[in-house]
């Protein structure tokens, strides 16, 4: 596993945080996830987002390449059940990542590494709250010498 | 048909009504004029009485409306107008705006809002804040695309005969890019630090600031940017094409030619400039005098052209473009200008001590010897050259120097800075007398100007006065140099044989194209026009070298000209209704009664200057101008400036009206101090401070920021009003004020609220029970209208009211924050959507609903449908309710009329 070396508002080096990739929706949890920088919320700078327009065109293999290539953690910001192209679109992208754990178990990845929750256009709390627990769920992963 | 129904307006209503029907399966085309669907309930707090987060709830639909299958989506577009078409269909002409970016290509990086230099205030957030000309609309945006708001063209850049963006420039020094804005300018002319100085500004003249304490200094500020290049010793900056391989002969070096040459060397041309002279740069090299250009100015502006690599042979007149054309030229461009001077026309005149103006201007700038010391001087004429001679010729000792001109001063072609600076100078001035005589002395040399006095009669075709002599007015005045400067002509003999040449030798070419009667000879600037000033030369050479490019690459010869409509001053003015009136920067002009130097008069602005006069500029067009966008964008060909709008017809089955309400112009009320106390607010702005998207993550009072604990609420403000002119209910201000008090009460759990209000309307389901919350959550209520609202120095407010339930006292209470429960008025833009047809309204201008008892959603006009708001005050709830009947009154009309249309022949 890979992981960026941080500084803390202070400047103060305070070693490294588990890079979190992060599927979001073009409109609804991207833009909460981009009201969280305007509202200057702070979260882990280990969060790289990807928007892509509904979360169920996701493939379980990216995200088990994902894993692969160095991240700790990805997290899928779904729309829930609101998202404009599906009405289940929730129930198909919790598939996927039940279908990822899967990947990632026969990887030999703890399965805990890929998450998933429903972030809306305003929820830019929840998200760094969310993405918060995450990161210290990824951190005490790494501790444990978890692969 | 295209569309079985369009949808006017994607507010909640809009959205509902064009969701249901293309659920149903019609197709749907919904046209909004903001750049997002959504309408008002995107930039709300919450909606009551549920208090959810009023963009979540939102948002979800509003993506639905973009992506759903049956719906098209118009947005940043505006019906002009629908018309049946006698099939009862109806035709609808739909305005696409420029939105000068690519809505396919943008990827919403929001980068070229980042490099945006122009702030005006942010719609989406109630004026609270400002947003960037390039912007997105608000973060929850569908699409979120951006859009470059351009109302048209600046004043200052519209009036440029150069076509130099001047706003976008001035926008750029106002962001301290000094580099980028001597870039911009360079983009038109390498004669930036010449027009820095020289340049008559009619920028100037234009600039709306100059309603207010005075024009911006815009001459000035490219002066500074010119001289910061110049200490800053950067590089031009400037992009040049790869070579073409064509050769252009350029035969001139005023700055018609210069830039030609330059502009021409930018897009991968060789080129070459003739010069007959000895000194490139016509006029600004030769007669220009140094304290006004100083000639290490002209000289480094010419190096910009030759850094491009283009050569100039100076004393290299051409008299044969056909041997230019041997030579291997693929176009000649005639940009020769008006070398000489006319001559005064009167006996005497080639006595010893007469000289044309422009013949001794070039004299002393090629330091050649005048002997001007102790003499008395004439000076014939009232143009600038006139102006520029008389004060050399102070400057070269001259004991007097008068100017006599033969209309009065307010008829002198000259720049009247120019006459006003000679006159402090120490020119004296005779005006309507003309020269009969040069008077002269038995060795030739002159003696006096014999003059005749003249009246001024009816104006003549050029609007001026025409001057007539007066008989028997002779007189003479004793000098022994006269300096006729009394007009210039071209010197165009050598090109007769091979173009044509018109009145006073001027050059025959196309105005527009500027091609003359031999398709590879071109000509530009005074040569063609006459006599005119350095910026329209410098025009006619840009429009040269485009044309030049045009036939070379087999193209039209158009498409010069792409300036937007000017902007109107007035409206521009009209946008905010105070201005801080902040000093204009000094002029800088030095003079001295008696000078004897050449020393330039005008100093440059420093840096502070500079800074303060970019920040008095109103972004007149609101875009500058200024590119950095396209700059910034990393998408390439993504923002593309010169887009127009685009017009579109459709023909459409039905038409639904959905174009919401205005909100009450707070203003109106002026003993409220609505747009006077910075501290009253309306509740749009206030639901704003509430928002999840806030602008700062806080509620905090405009004036000094400070966190309000004592916030008083102002009910029915614009409405039941009879002042106003509206005495309706607006049916939701009571409920959206206790949801803020709510609100308030949870974000600032000190803070004391209260509302002055006439009675509480909390009808409908759950409304009374979240009114009653409100006051056991502590918000107080009092009965009572707000008579008046002052403000004290500390920016805190005194409401006084009639306390009704306490024995109707007069009580003054004062506040930090005063929010204004604005009611609503009809949008009277639906009406005129239908400009044949009348679209009935009622008595309060709402769209009619002729049978609104049974038939909610039908207008006056068959097939025509209104949804939400625009029929009458209505909340979220209510408005969607609507929105559904009138869509079921589409569907029901369609399936109608459909099945009209089915009947067999």
């Amino acid at each position: 596993m890979s992981a960026v070396a941080v500084a803390d508002v202070t400047g103060k080096h305070t070693g490294s945080v588990p890079r979190i990739l992060v599927f979001s929706t073009n409109n609804i949890s991207d833009p909460g996830i981009d009201l969280a920088g305007s509202n200057h919320l702070h979260y882990s700078p280990g969060v790289e987002v990807i928007s892509m327009p509904c979360t169920s065109g996701i493939k379980p293999s990216w995200i088990a390449h994902a894993i692969e290539q160095g991240f700790d953690g990805v997290f899928i910001a779904s729309d829930g059940d609101e998202c404009a192209y599906l009405p289940d679109c929730a129930h198909r992208a919790s598939r996927i990542v039940g279908e990822a754990q899967e990947l990632l178990k026969a990887g030999g990845h703890d399965p805990q590494r890929v998450r998933m929750a429903a972030i809306c256009s305003v929820c830019a709390e929840p998200f760094t709250n969310h993405v918060k627990q995450f990161s210290s769920l990824l951190a005490g992963l790494r501790e444990q010498g978890a692969k | 048909m295209d569309y079985d129904v369009l949808v006017v307006g994607s507010g909640i209503g809009g959205m509902e009504s064009a969701l249901k029907l293309g659920d149903m399966g019609y197709k749907v085309l919904v046209v909004e004029k903001e750049a997002s669907v959504g309408g008002r309930m995107i930039l709300l707090s919450k909606v009551f009485p549920t208090l959810d987060c009023a963009s979540c709830i939102s948002t979800p639909k509003m993506a639905q409306t973009i992506h759903h299958p049956n719906l098209t989506v118009l947005t940043y577009s505006e019906v002009e107008g629908i018309a049946r078409n006698g099939g009862g269909q109806f035709h609808a002409k739909v305005k696409r705006k420029a939105r000068y970016v690519d809505e396919v290509a943008c990827t919403g990086c929001q980068k070229c809002e980042t490099a945006c230099t122009v702030a005006v205030p942010d719609q989406f957030n109630a004026d609270l804040v400002a947003r960037r000309a390039a912007y997105i609309a608000f973060p929850q945006a569908v699409p979120k695309k951006a859009v470059i708001d351009r109302q048209g063209s600046s004043p200052c850049t519209f009036a440029c005969p150069a076509g130099i963006e001047a706003h976008g420039y001035v926008s750029l020094i106002r962001s301290g890019e000094y580099e980028k804005a001597h870039r911009l300018v360079l983009d038109a002319t390498p004669l930036v630090g010449t027009l820095g100085r020289a340049c008559y500004a009619p920028c100037e003249s234009e600039c709306t600031r100059g309603s207010l304490e005075g024009t911006l200094p815009i001459r000035r500020l490219k002066r500074f940017i010119s001289d910061r290049h110049v200490e800053s010793g950067e590089d031009l900056g400037i992009e040049v094409a790869a070579a073409n391989g064509h050769r252009i002969a350029v035969v001139g070096s005023g700055p018609a030619g210069l830039t030609a040459a330059w502009q021409l060397a930018r897009k991968g041309y060789a080129v070459k400039i003739y010069e007959a002279a000895s000194e490139p740069g016509g006029f600004l090299r030769l007669a220009i005098p140094s304290y006004r250009l100083p000639v290490e100015v002209v000289e480094r502006d010419i190096q910009n052209v030759r850094d491009l690599g283009v050569e100039i042979a100076t004393s290299t007149p051409v008299r044969d473009l056909e041997a230019l054309k041997a030579e291997g030229y693929d176009a000649v461009l005639l940009a020769t200008g008006t070398p000489r001077s006319s001559g005064l026309g009167v006996p005497g005149e080639d006595r010893l001590g007469v000289m044309g103006g422009t013949d001794f201007l070039r004299k002393v700038k090629l330091d050649q010897p005048v002997d001007m010391a102790g003499k008395q001087v004439v000076v014939v004429g009232g143009g600038n050259v006139a102006m520029d001679a008389a004060r050399v010729a102070r400057r070269l000792g001259a004991a007097s120097v008068t100017v006599a001109y033969r209309r009065g001063r307010a008829e002198m072609p000259a720049h009247h800075v120019e006459a006003d600076d000679a006159e402090k100078e120490g020119v004296a001035f005779t005006f309507q007398v003309a020269p009969a005589e040069v008077v002269g002395d038995a060795s030739g040399a002159v003696s006096g100007l014999r003059c005749v006095r003249m009246a001024l009669g009816e104006p003549d075709s050029s609007g001026r006065r025409r001057p007539e002599p007066i008989k028997g007015s002779e007189f003479v005045i004793p000098c022994q140099v006269i300096i006729a400067a009394i007009g210039m002509t071209p010197d165009t003999a050598a090109f007769a044989g091979t173009v044509g040449v018109g009145r006073n030798g001027a050059l025959q070419a196309d105005p527009k194209t500027l091609q003359t009667s031999v398709p590879w000879v071109f000509a530009a600037g005074d040569v063609v026009n006459g006599a005119t000033d350095i910026t329209r030369a410098v025009g006619e050479g840009r429009r040269a070298a485009h044309m030049i490019d045009r036939w070379l690459t087999g193209g039209m010869l158009d498409g010069f000209d792409l300036r937007l409509p000017v902007v109107d001053k007035q409206q521009v003015l009209a946008r905010q209704k105070t201005y801080t009136i902040r000093p204009a920067a000094k002029d800088g002009v030095t003079l001295e009664a008696a000078p004897r130097d050449f020393r330039e008069v005008e100093a440059g602005l420093t840096e502070a200057e500079a800074h303060e006069a970019s920040g008095r500029c109103m972004d007149c067009a609101v875009c500058s101008g200024c590119h950095e966008c396209v700059a910034a964008c990393p998408v390439d060909g993504c923002i593309d400036l010169q887009a127009r709008d685009q017009e579109l017809e459709v023909e459409v089955g039905a038409v639904v009206v959905s174009t919401g309400y205005k909100l009450f112009n707070a203003d109106l009320k002026p003993q409220y101090g609505f747009g006077q106390y910075r501290n009253v607010i309306t509740g749009m702005q206030m639901d704003r401070l509430l928002a999840p998207t806030r602008p700062f993550n806080t509620i905090l009072r405009p004036s000094d920021g400070k966190v309000p604990e004592r916030i008083a609420y102002v009910m029915c403000t614009g409405s039941r009003d009879e002042t106003v002119g509206n005495p309706l209910c607006s049916k939701f201000c009571c409920m959206y004020s206790v949801k803020q008090n709510q609100l308030i009460m949870g974000a600032l759990p000190l803070a004391e609220v209260t509302v002055h209000y006439m009675d509480i309307r909390a009808a409908g389901k759950r409304y009374d029970e979240f009114y009653e919350q409100s006051k056991s959550m502590g918000a107080t209520y009092v009965k009572g209208r707000v008579a008046k609202i002052t403000e004290k120095e500390n920016g805190d407010l005194v409401l006084r009211y009639e306390d009704i339930e306490n024995g109707g006292t007069l009580v003054d209470a004062e506040y930090d924050l005063v929010v204004l429960a604005v009611g609503v008025q009809p949008n009277r833009e639906a009406a005129m959507l239908f400009p044949e047809d009348k679209l009935a309204e009622d008595e309060y201008f709402y769209v009619a609903e002729p049978d609104e008892d049974l038939n909610p959603g039908v207008t006056s006009i068959p097939g025509v449908f209104v949804a939400g708001a625009a029929a009458g005050a209505k909340d979220i709830v209510d408005s969607i309710l609507h929105a559904g009947a009138a869509a079921a009154q589409v569907a029901a009309h369609l399936e109608r009329t459909q099945a009209k249309t089915k009947v067999p022949a």
